[in-house]
């Protein structure tokens, strides 16, 4: 096997050949693209991004869907807009209620799915349709504006080109790879995922599984939703309805099976910044917005089609 | 028609698996191919019936040079066979599985009346008990192998290869099957028969051909040429090694399983037995006979309707799987390994250590993977699993290999009460061997084994007692001698008394 074949069998080893082919030809074609604002415009709106396709990823991970993700993102947004504006909550008391508001909503989905055996699609297909309803009933569509400037000022704040607020996914990608190569939940939860029945017969519980992968899913949807406010400075009730093709695409592009019990943080990560290089690039080179789906739908494509030529390739198809 | 293979050739990535093989098939024999596990077998079947390219070499077929491109092109040819794995579709009907490439139609409309007799045709054949209306997922696996053999059948092949058809049925249906396959034969069939099992091989054999590490060892020899002693150092290249079993001590008040009068929501009645620590229970029964039910309902999978199971002396109330195995120690070495006992895209190491990752867990619940590997490495060293490293993904293991991490998830986590349900189904003969001396040494340990097995071979070889199980009641038990004659007899004269079933013996 040639050394490029070898490298192709790395997850992300694409992902990441990608990631600096497309920033060496977009420095080449557009100046002001290794500028320090640019750079910063687009760690930024990556931040939310990386969570949203995270709380996808742990769902992806026990061979389940979250169709809800954004739905929640959305409730929580505005759950959390409207403790701070309207019942004047401080940021430490919101901000821990917003993910337990997102954790509770994982957990109705994670109990109805363990305890009916209805597929995971079908439920948090209901409980998106229900959370969005919750949503609109209390804003009536009207955003929260007044947000504390700490808040707004944690959106906006730079280090360099490095925003302050790509620092809450980054944190969370470290913990969430440490949860699922080290702690013993977390491998549960990939066992159960690759295959469920010889891991329940392996005196893993299905349903203790099912509810944790699906908390923290709805975790990791709140704390996009915090930051997706602070990065607007304001709660917006459409927050969240345009998460599901990332939430999706991101972790399969990052090597994750749909079929379960295999997920990369690190693949997840890079097919982000991806995502995000080619959104950026498209800005700067002026095209049509709306080709950015277009492309999306093709790299969800593509990344199916390398996933399943390491499956067949490493002998596991 | 026959069929011949000339010196052909088949590589995958970092394996040879056929190195120059010929194989040459007459009509109206029946013909043995036999080797080791990944000897090359079940790849030159598929290389028959285009599931696979050769890389080289020619296949014949009454001496015409064909390339299958698919299955399909194969059975429009009249080619058919059983593969080792199960190909039917699970909420389909036995029927449409059985004619699913040319289901009967009436004005244009699938004519399910005929699909069920038609069906029934080449059922009644083999097991007339299963209904052809009947759901695939309703059925036992060993159903599902006689469902597969007959689809094989209603396709009227003229070549037909049968890949370990008898794996998981009992001695009764093979004998229904051989006396099917013997008919087969004399109205000019070609047919190839694959088995681990070499008693069935000189029983219905006439030809064989045997494969050791992708290449040739025998050329469709003559059965009365061979011998037990000469077939197998071809196919494992050194003479056989008869499992060597310890005597053990069973301390019969020591009991820690025990069932009083159980009934369960799988239709069992009346169950009563005692397992002790240290012994090796053998339930043996014909297909459907309950057996693998009542294991699934011993461990919680089922709900317990009537009577009593004391465990270690107490009333037990075992909630779920997960219970079982936490909270009463149990463990269920299954008869589906891919299904239900391996995770597959896992390493070795996540497979044995799932069992004991909590056990792992350090105080702020993380696993140190040298620590893991620690834990895990005596069992694989223990079970003689052949593998470059721990971190090999299992689904690139051999069957016998798989079986042995199977197993070991149970000792690592130190399982008192041991349930092995057919732990040998498809598995080679050193690996076999192997098995049964392992079941040996960890009864010997002090584990309570409930061994369920339609291998009477290795019911006898293993069981202190045998419990005989039919229609979901247990109608004896045996005191096993160990010897073969006298057990088997007394096994199937407890099942002839309370049956409408003629055991005729497999041969």
């Amino acid at each position: 096997m040639t050394l490029f074949r070898r490298l192709l069998l790395v997850e992300w080893s694409g992902l990441a050949v990608a990631i600096l082919l497309g920033a060496l030809a977009l420095s080449v074609i557009a100046p002001n693209f290794l500028t320090e604002f640019n750079l910063y415009v687009m760690l930024r709106s990556l931040s939310v991004g990386l969570l949203v396709a995270f709380a996808q990823m742990v769902t992806l991970g026990v061979g389940q869907m979250n169709i809800a993700v954004g739905a929640l993102g959305g409730l929580t947004a505005i759950i959390f807009g409207a403790t701070i504006e309207l019942y004047g909550f401080p940021l430490l008391l919101a901000i821990p209620l917003a993910l337990a508001i997102g954790a509770l909503g994982g957990l109705i989905n994670g109990l109805l799915t363990a305890r009916t055996g209805v597929n995971a699609f079908i439920i948090t297909l209901a409980t998106a349709s229900a959370f969005t309803g919750i949503n609109f009933g209390i804003t009536g569509s009207i955003p929260f504006y007044k947000m504390p400037a700490s808040l707004v000022a944690f959106g906006d704040h730079h280090l360099g080109a490095m925003p302050y607020l790509l620092v809450a996914p980054l944190i969370v990608a470290f913990l969430l790879g440490l949860f699922f190569s080290r702690a013993a939940p977390g491998r549960e939860l990939l066992a159960f995922g690759g295959n469920p029945q010889a891991a329940e017969l392996s005196g893993i519980s299905r349903e203790r599984v099912v509810v944790s992968a699906h908390v923290l899913s709805g975790l990791l949807a709140a704390a996009a939703a915090v930051l997706a406010v602070a990065q607007l400075g304001s709660a917006q009730p459409t927050i969240g309805a345009d998460w599901l093709l990332l939430s999706f695409a991101a972790p399969i592009i990052g090597g994750a099976a749909l079929t379960g019990g295999h997920i990369s943080v690190l693949g997840t990560l890079f097919a982000v910044l991806l995502l995000g290089l080619i959104q950026n690039g498209m800005v700067l080179a002026k095209v049509d917005p709306y080709w950015v789906q277009f492309v999306l739908g093709a790299l969800i494509l593509a990344a199916v089609g390398l996933n399943r030529w390491r499956a067949v390739n490493s002998g596991v198809a | 028609m026959g069929l011949a293979l000339e010196a052909v050739s088949k590589t995958f990535p970092g394996v040879k698996a056929l190195d120059s093989v010929s194989l040459d098939l007459k009509a109206g024999e029946i013909h043995a191919l036999m080797g080791e596990n990944g000897a090359g077998k079940s790849t030159l079947i598929k290389i028959v019936t285009g599931l696979i390219r050769p890389d080289s070499g020619r296949v014949l077929l009454d001496g015409r040079a064909v390339q299958f491109g698919s299955p399909r092109d194969a059975l429009s040819e009249g080619v058919s066979a059983v593969h080792q794995e199960r190909n039917l579709i699970p909420r389909f009907s036995v029927g449409e599985n059985i004619l699913l490439e040319r289901l009967p139609t009436r004005n244009g409309l699938v004519d399910y009346g005929a699909v069920a007799r038609e069906a029934r045709r080449y059922l009644e054949l083999l097991d007339p008990g299963i209904d052809a209306r009947a759901k695939v997922l309703s059925l036992s696996v060993a159903q599902m192998q006689i469902v597969e053999i007959a689809k094989a059948l209603s396709s009227e092949a003229k070549i037909l290869l049968l890949d370990e058809p008898t794996a998981s049925i009992t001695e009764h249906e093979t004998a229904a099957l051989f006396k099917l396959l013997r008919k087969l034969r004399d109205d000019g069939v070609a047919i190839v028969f694959v088995s681990h099992k070499l008693e069935e091989v000189f029983a219905i054999a006439d030809r064989i051909t045997v494969l050791r590490d992708g290449k040739n060892v025998a050329r469709g020899a003559p059965m009365e040429d061979m011998t037990r002693q000469t077939l197998v150092s071809l196919m494992i290249g050194r003479p056989e090694r008869v499992a060597e079993i310890a005597e053990r001590q069973v301390d019969p008040s020591r009991v820690v399983l025990e069932a009083r009068g159980l009934s369960t929501t799988r239709g069992h009645k009346n169950i009563t037995f005692a397992l002790r620590y240290g012994e090796i229970l053998g339930l043996y029964g014909l297909v459907g006979a309950g057996r693998s039910e009542l294991a699934h309902a011993i461990l919680g999978d089922a709900r317990i309707s009537g009577g009593e199971l004391l465990i270690r002396g107490e009333p037990a109330r075992i909630r779920d799987v997960h219970d079982a195995s936490t909270r009463f120690r149990m463990g269920y070495v299954s008869e589906d390994r891919k299904q239900e006992g391996l995770i597959l895209m896992h390493s070795i190491t996540r497979n044995v250590a799932v069992t004991i990752w909590r056990r792992l867990a350090n105080v702020i619940g993380l696993i140190n993977p040298r620590a893991e590997s620690r834990a895990v490495a005596p069992f694989i060293k223990r079970l003689d699993v052949r593998t470059p490293s721990l971190g090999q993904l299992v689904g690139n293991l051999s069957g016998g290999n798989q079986q042995k991490v199977s197993i070991a998830k149970w000792l690592a986590v130190q399982s008192e009460i041991l349930i092995i349900d057919e732990p040998t189904v498809g598995i080679d003969i050193k690996t076999k061997t192997y098995l049964h001396e392992l079941i040996g040494e960890i009864a010997c340990e002090g584990a309570a084994i409930l061994l369920i097995s339609s291998d009477m071979a290795e019911m006898i070889t293993l069981a202190d007692r045998i419990l005989v199980m039919h229609g979901f009641r247990l109608v004896g038990e045996v005191a096993n001698d160990h010897q073969y004659e006298t057990t088997s007899r007394a096994i199937i004269g407890y099942i002839h008394a309370v049956g409408d079933v003629t055991p005729a013996p497999a041969g």
